[in-house]
Parts: C-alpha cells; sequence; structure tokens
C-alpha cells in the first residue's frame, strides 16, 4: 500500500497511519472526548445525588478510600508534562499521583514511524515551552531527529499582499545568541517521550484504557473521624475509585471535570474548519535568502478570506499543513484526489483570492483541480523566494479536519478541582498557541502546588489554588482575544478593513515595537504568556 | 460598639494620654487599666483578674467561628497571611541552624538546601496558642518536617470548628499529628502533664493573639514555660501607632472589609521596642538569647495580598521571634 500520493513519482515508504493522536490545535480534543464523556454525570447531577446522600445520611461502609493528593484526567501534552513537573521536583516528589487516560499508554510510548512518515498532529513548541521540558528533564526524551527548529516566518495577507517578515535577529533585540523562533514536533513525539521520562520518575498510579463513569463527591467516614464529602470521586470502568484532594481536569475542549465542577466554558464556534496533512515538498535547489535562518526553514502562513493556510517545516523536505477554511471547502479538500489536493495546496499560497474561490467553488467541478492550476498559474507572477517550495506529495491518511472554537472557561478552579490546557482554553489556532498555553498553565499550577506544599497548604483548597488563577487567566485571554481579533480582520474580502488591515500589516513590518510583541507572542518569549 | 470612627476617635485620644501608664503596665506583669477599663464587664468569667482571657474576646471569635475557613469570609487575612509565617519561622531557624551546626552535603545527592535540614534535623514539635480555627497548626502539621501540633484556644465554638475543619484532610487524620486542646495557657502545663509529647515544644507560636489578650505579660510568661532549650518563641501582631489604627481598625474593618468589624482594640497593641524590653527584662530569668530577637515587619497589600517590608513593624503587622538558650 502506498504511503504517499504523488504525481510526480512513486510513493517512498510503506503505510502507517496514525488517528489517535491528539490534534496540535484544541478544538480537536472535541472530537476526540465526546464519546468519553457520554459516562459523565454533571455537577448539578451530582449535588442532587449529594443532597440525596446527606439527607439519607448514608456513612459510607467501604473499606478506607484510595486517596490521592493529584488525580489528573486527561493524559495528553498538558496532563503529562504537569506530572512530569510535580514527579521531578523535590518539594513535590513525595505526593500520591494517580492517572486516568481512555487511550493505551504504553501505545503511545512506544510510537515509532519511519524518518519519511509524520503523525498530522504537530505543534510549534515555543523555545519558553522548550526551556520547561527541558528543565522537568523530559525534552531529551523526544526524538531530536523528529524535531524541526526554525528561524523565519513569512506571514502575508493574500489579498493586498502586505507583508509580515519576522526573524528573530531583526525583531527582538533581547532574544540573545538564539535565534529559534519555534520547534516543530509531532504531538506523539511529545507525549511519547513525557511518557518515558515519567517512567524513568516512577511514582504515578496509571490508569490507561480506563474509562471514567462518572465523578460524585466522597462520604463521611466516622470510623477513621473523615469527612470527604467535599472530595471529588473518580470512578472508573471497572470499579476502582479514587478520591482526589486536587482533580485535575487535562481532558479537553469537552472537559468532564469541568462539568462536574460546574464551571462554565463560554465562546463561539467560528464556522471554519481546520483542515490538516502531512506533505512532501520538492528538494530545495536554490539556497534560502536567509542568511539568518541556520535551518534553513521557514514557516509560511497566507491569510486568506476564509482564514488562514500555515505551511509549517517538519524534518526533511516534509511539512504540515494548518488550513483554516469553511466547512465546504474542508469537505471538499478532504473528497479530493491526492493530486488535486496537492494542487488546491499549492494553489492556496500562490493564486489570488478571486481564482482560489473559483477553484473551490461547484462551477469549477468539470476541470481536474491541477489542470485549472497550472493554467492559472501561467497568469500570475509569483516570487519563488517569497511562498514555500512547491508541494508535491501528500501522506496517506493524513488528510484529516475539525471544527474551530473559542472557548474561555469561567474560572480554572473550584475547591479541589483546576483547568488547565484545552479545559480551560480552547482558541482558534492561528498563532498556534493551544498547546503551549497549556504549557504555561501546567507551570504556573505545578509551580502553585510546590509553593502550598512548602508552605503546609491543602494543594486542593482555592485558597492554595488562587494564585494559578490570577497568573494564567489574564495572560490567557490577552493571547485569546489577539488571536480572535486577528482571525476577524482577516476574514473580509472587500471594504473598509481590506485597506486598513494592508495598512496594517506594512506598518506592523516598520513598526518594531509591535512586531517584537507579536514575536514574543508566537515564541513564548513574553513571561507568562 | 467599636465599629464607627466618630466613636473611636475619643477612644483613641484618651488612648494616647495613657500610654505611658500602659507601657509600665507591660513590662511590670501588672494587669492592664485601659484594656479593662473601656471594656463592658458583660460576659465576666470568674476569676478575670487572674486570667489573660478576655471573656469579650472569646465571645467575639466564637462568632466568627462558622466563617473561620470560607476563602471569602472573616478570617481572609489570617489564611493571605499563614505562607509568610511559615517563610519567617525558616528564617528564625535557619540563623540559629547555620550559627550552631554545620551542615555537610550528602556527595551524591543535590537536594536543596530545605530538603537537607529537613532529612538531617529531627522533627519538629510546634504549640500553636490562640490557634483560632486552625489555620496555622493544620498548615505546620501538613509539613514533611513535623512531627506533631498541639493547638490550643480559649474559645470553645473555635475548637469544635478546627477540629471538624481538620476531619476533612486525611492528612491531618493520624491522631498524633495534631491534637486540639480547648484551654487558657495558665491551665495548659497541668493538662499537659501526662501528656507523652511533654509540655515544651521547638517552636511555640502566638499569631494575632497577643493584642486580644489582657495581661500580656503574664500571657508570655506562662507561654515561655513551654519553648524547649534552643526552642523558639514566634508571634504575631500590630504595632500601636496613628498608622495601624488606620489600617486595621479603620481600612481593614470599615474600608476594606477583610477583618470583621470589632476584631481589633487599638488600646490593647503592642509595639516591637515594648516587646523587645519584655524579652530584655526577663532574658535571664526565662533564658531568651537576646541576640537571636529577629523582628519583621509586613504590609497588607490590596490585590497583592501580604509583603514582607523592611521598617514597617514601626507602623503595622509584625512579627517577631526569639530563641531560648539551649
Ligand atoms: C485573630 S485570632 C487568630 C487565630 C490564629 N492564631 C490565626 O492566626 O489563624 C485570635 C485567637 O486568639 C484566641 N484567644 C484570644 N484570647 C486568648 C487567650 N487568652 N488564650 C487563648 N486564646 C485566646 C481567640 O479565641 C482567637 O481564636
Amino acid at each position: 500500500m502506498a504511503a504517499w500520493h504523488s504525481p510526480l513519482g512513486p510513493s517512498p515508504h510503506a503505510a502507517c497511519s496514525s488517528k489517535s493522536n491528539i490534534l496540535p490545535i484544541s478544538a480537536v480534543m472535541d472530537l476526540l472526548i465526546r464519546k468519553r464523556a457520554a459516562g459523565y454525570v454533571c455537577r448539578s447531577c451530582t449535588r442532587q445525588v449529594q443532597r440525596e446522600i446527606r439527607l439519607r445520611r448514608s456513612y459510607s461502609s467501604s473499606a478506607r478510600p484510595d486517596i490521592y493528593d493529584v488525580v489528573c484526567v486527561g493524559g495528553g501534552p498538558a496532563g503529562l508534562s504537569l506530572l512530569t513537573a510535580l514527579r521531578a521536583n523535590p518539594v513535590t516528589s513525595h505526593l500520591r499521583i494517580a492517572l486516568v487516560e481512555a487511550q493505551d499508554l504504553s501505545k503511545i510510548k512506544s510510537w515509532k514511524l519511519p524518518p519519511d512518515r509524520f503523525s498530522n498532529r504537530c505543534s510549534s513548541l515555543t523555545p519558553a515551552s522548550v526551556r520547561y521540558l527541558d528543565q522537568i528533564g523530559a525534552w531529551h526524551h523526544l526524538d531530536q531527529t523528529r524535531v524541526q527548529d526554525y528561524h523565519e516566518m513569512q506571514v502575508w495577507d493574500g489579498v493586498t499582499d502586505a507583508r509580515i517578515e519576522f526573524d528573530t535577529l531583526s525583531s527582538s533585540p533581547t532574544s540573545g545568541p538564539d535565534t529559534t523562533i519555534a520547534y516543530m514536533t509531532e504531538n506523539l513525539n511529545l507525549t511519547s517521550g513525557l511518557l518515558k521520562r515519567l517512567e524513568e520518575l516512577g511514582g504515578v498510579s496509571t490508569y490507561d484504557n480506563a474509562k471514567v463513569e462518572q465523578i460524585t463527591l466522597g462520604a463521611e467516614h466516622p470510623e477513621s473521624n473523615l469527612d470527604l464529602r467535599e472530595w471529588p470521586v473518580i470512578h472508573l470502568s471497572g470499579g476502582k475509585q479514587l478520591h482526589a484532594r486536587l482533580l485535575v481536569g487535562a481532558d479537553g475542549a469537552n472537559s468532564p471535570v469541568r462539568s462536574f465542577a460546574g464551571i462554565q466554558a463560554r465562546g463561539w464556534d467560528y464556522n471554519r474548519h481546520g483542515v490538516v496533512a502531512t506533505l512532501a515538498l520538492e528538494e530545495q535547489d536554490f539556497p534560502t535568502h536567509q542568511s539568518f535562518s541556520p535551518s534553513g526553514k521557514i514557516a509560511y502562513q497566507r491569510f486568506l478570506p476564509t482564514g488562514p493556510v500555515a505551511l509549517l517545516p517538519l524534518p526533511g523536505n516534509f511539512a504540515t499543513l494548518v488550513w483554516s477554511t469553511t466547512p465546504e471547502n474542508a469537505a471538499l479538500l478532504k473528497s479530493l484526489p491526492p493530486k488535486e489536493f496537492i494542487a488546491m495546496v499549492n494553489a492556496a499560497f500562490r493564486l489570488s483570492p478571486v481564482d482560489l474561490s473559483y477553484l473551490h467553488s461547484p462551477a469549477s467541478s468539470g476541470t481536474p483541480k491541477e489542470e485549472e492550476y497550472s493554467w492559472r498559474m501561467e497568469h500570475t507572477h509569483i516570487n519563488p523566494l517569497s511562498v514555500p517550495q512547491t508541494i508535491i506529495g501528500v501522506q496517506e491518511n493524513s488528510i484529516a479536519s475539525f471544527p474551530l472554537k473559542f472557548r474561555h472557561a469561567d474560572t480554572y478552579i473550584a475547591e479541589r478541582v483546576a483547568l488547565v490546557g484545552d479545559a480551560a482554553h480552547t482558541i482558534h489556532p492561528l498563532a498556534g498557541q493551544g498547546l503551549n498555553q497549556g504549557q504555561g498553565d501546567i507551570q504556573s499550577l505545578a509551580r502553585t502546588i510546590s509553593y502550598a506544599v512548602e508552605h503546609g497548604m491543602d494543594i486542593g483548597t482555592t485558597m492554595a489554588l488562587e494564585s494559578y488563577l490570577s497568573e494564567r487567566y489574564a495572560a490567557n485571554h490577552v493571547v485569546m482575544g489577539v488571536c480572535d481579533k486577528l482571525h476577524k480582520l482577516y476574514s473580509f474580502e472587500s471594504g473598509p478593513l481590506v485597506g486598513l488591515r494592508s495598512l496594517g500589516l506594512r506598518a506592523v513590518n516598520g513598526w518594531e515595537g509591535v512586531k517584537s510583541f507579536l514575536m514574543r507572542q508566537a515564541s513564548g518569549g513574553g513571561s507568562m504568556l | 460598639m467599636r465599629s464607627s470612627l466618630q466613636r473611636r476617635a475619643p477612644t483613641l485620644l484618651r488612648t494616647i494620654s495613657r500610654r505611658s501608664q500602659y507601657e509600665a503596665a507591660i513590662i511590670s506583669n501588672a494587669p492592664r487599666p485601659a484594656a479593662a477599663a473601656t471594656r463592658p464587664a458583660a460576659v465576666a468569667p470568674q476569676k478575670r483578674w487572674h486570667s489573660s482571657v478576655n471573656a469579650d474576646e472569646i465571645s467575639h471569635f466564637n462568632a466568627l467561628a462558622s466563617t473561620w475557613w470560607d476563602p471569602h469570609g472573616s478570617s481572609r487575612a489570617l489564611h493571605l497571611m499563614n505562607p509568610l509565617r511559615h517563610d519567617f519561622i525558616n528564617t528564625c531557624r535557619s540563623t540559629s541552624l547555620s550559627s550552631s551546626t554545620t551542615v555537610t552535603p550528602e556527595p551524591n545527592s543535590q537536594p536543596t538546601a530545605g530538603q537537607q535540614q529537613q532529612h538531617q534535623a529531627p522533627k519538629l514539635r510546634y504549640l500553636d496558642v490562640g490557634c483560632g480555627g486552625g489555620i496555622f497548626a493544620e498548615s505546620a502539621a501538613r509539613l514533611p518536617s513535623t512531627h506533631s501540633v498541639t493547638a490550643i484556644d480559649a474559645a470553645p465554638v473555635i475548637i469544635q470548628v478546627a477540629r471538624q475543619h481538620a476531619s476533612k484532610d486525611p492528612l491531618l487524620a493520624e491522631p498524633t499529628k495534631l491534637r486540639y486542646i480547648n484551654t487558657t495557657i495558665e491551665n495548659l502545663a497541668s493538662t499537659l502533664q501526662s501528656s507523652p509529647e511533654g509540655s515544651k515544644f521547638d517552636v511555640v507560636t502566638l499569631f494575632e493573639v497577643i493584642e486580644h489578650v489582657d495581661q500580656p505579660a503574664n500571657f508570655l510568661s506562662h507561654l515561655s514555660n513551654h519553648v524547649k532549650p534552643g526552642g523558639w518563641l514566634v508571634l504575631s501582631t500590630i504595632a500601636r501607632t496613628w498608622t495601624s489604627w488606620f489600617t486595621t481598625n479603620f481600612m481593614a474593618e470599615d474600608v476594606l472589609g477583610i477583618v470583621p468589624k470589632g476584631t481589633h482594640d487599638w488600646n490593647k497593641y503592642i509595639n516591637d521596642d515594648e516587646l523587645r524590653g519584655y524579652f530584655s527584662k526577663f532574658a535571664d530569668e526565662q533564658g531568651w538569647d537576646l541576640s537571636s530577637l529577629m523582628v519583621q515587619g509586613v504590609v497588607y497589600v490590596p490585590g497583592l495580598g501580604w509583603k514582607e517590608v523592611q521598617g514597617s513593624e514601626k507602623v503595622g503587622n509584625y512579627f517577631l521571634g526569639v530563641q531560648k538558650k539551649a
């Protein structure tokens, strides 16, 4: 079976699809988690049950409860990083920790792909995230041959062609000798590396392949003079019950932990889908004009009226696609044969929005896309240095799509509950900030827990968790607001906003202060963002 | 009755004129005339004149009991201050540790300094006096470096609240970790007579209590009996100044509302130099090492919480620590 569809040559290797990945873009967790969520009891129902329990005043008759200091639901990048951080820190390493995950973690830990095959769920890790992963001893457990750094970003407006060129040398005077904007890698490389580090550290009771059937509150245990009526109890398939001093919801955008805590997540849907794919690029036969980019790798993002399309570099001549577009376009793209899909992606970085919307319209369905593309390219003038290399192949089974959402939880903490990552916030994947925001969350939460332990606080109380909320809420809100506004600004094809935004991008290009702010956002250099 | 600015101003003026008399009272172990005179004798307990317990104060705190553990309730300011107490105790103890013992690090491991002390030093026995709902007592009992915490308060309802709250944490359920006793400092020695813990402790704490007791000097000398040789007495209180009256009575109680009204009687505030005076006067008799005495001012910044501020002990809340000679 062919792994690569390429109009130009034979497919290099055998297939191996990876469907169970966690997408780099937070919204995707929805799809994965929705299934799991069915079994949960929401907080208000729990309260109801609780009230009945109180009325009956039934005391627990079961044996001594199984009590943990931290129970983390969700073994994605955020949950695993948090537990690694807690285990790696001598102050918190004595805590009793449990991890609950629906997937088979041993499969993820031993995850492996041949060098020319890539999972389509990739993330752009900022230097700040990488520094922290290194500090907790996880970074070197990632397969470094599957990590690609890049030092330059080309961002332009599809309608006006106005450009922002991001490079760390010219825009960030404080960045020092390291000019890396970000590190691209597959999410599975990250989770697999974290799992290896956790195994090395030991001491986490892992319940994988485990379904959370419901979350309730504990009971009174008069025989041991214990009152656990305010403690969350996580009921696993198979009957196991875990009591949690602190229940961490790292369980994605549809977070069952969040519903248990009765925390609302508000926001809106963009009526956009993100299309991802792993692509092969033409070998570069000309040197990049950017001498400051040691890897020669560039990330490209073009704002189209339907949404941004981005091509992010992977090792070798591979790249990952993240294309936000209308649900109709997304459906069309997924239905195309590989050759036509490739033509559409090449077109997305080159043709005018008018040509593109024709290609996406039903009117064009008579002619194959690659013919339309070549014909239109003859009439389009492109500077090859300003667009990515030509895409020549798409990895089999790597095209997928998911709806984009903006969601922000009303709070990240409740008594004995903390939310991190997508459970707390889901954003438009414009700046690739989703996973990095989650990393920012867990750094803050791990620091908060460590401080609480050192000062004898009960780490589950809102009193102890307050500083996590205050550190992260505003920071996330700023990032989310910026991404959301960028999306809206670039969603118009004509009218006053178009003129404004070409001015905007040109102004940004010349305005070092704003540009370096945007750069800091992208590279996570801004302290807590 | 003690809550409005108009009613307070005359008291304030009266107190100023009484100040020298009041200072003399502290040093000389005599009953406090000022405090006694301005309080109604409503719920007078028996033998009031021999006891440090002020019945008014106790009923005031009993009434606060139900909201003691509400993070946004009556004791929020105490909750926020609590981590700083541990920092201050660590500062006190680390000075005496570094001067008396040299810690040799193990060659292969590189634990943090705190960890090393935890491993090498014997675990600590705490006595928390005027423990209230147990904010400090619980937190001390959770520390890996703690052997046990004995916590006492004169208010019976509050001890009930404290016990009930401790039962919500399995870590504190171990009967030897944390015990609450409803008693006065005067009766503590006889209560502890047959206790396996003994009646002397490594760290005796008195947080936000001394400004609520009658005859503070008497109170302190009873306390000193329970500090082991080489052990520490650590307390926190509020200086008696115009600023502290403004910040704690007016700002904290009336404007910010972070402290319940009627909690503070400015007449009873004690300045750090008055306490220094007490400890030097009784240094020999009670065995205090004056060179160890440490004072640290802390300031409540709305929105930020408590912050250590050098020199602020002269104007508001402060910690004081003093060690007994070994
Ligand atoms: C402001 S509260 C401080 C509570 C606790 N130390 C804290 O900071 O969390 C003062 C406490 O001192 C207690 N108290 C007042 N006079 C006392 C006395 N003479 N003996 C023992 N406790 C006393 C009160 O009942 C009250 O609980």
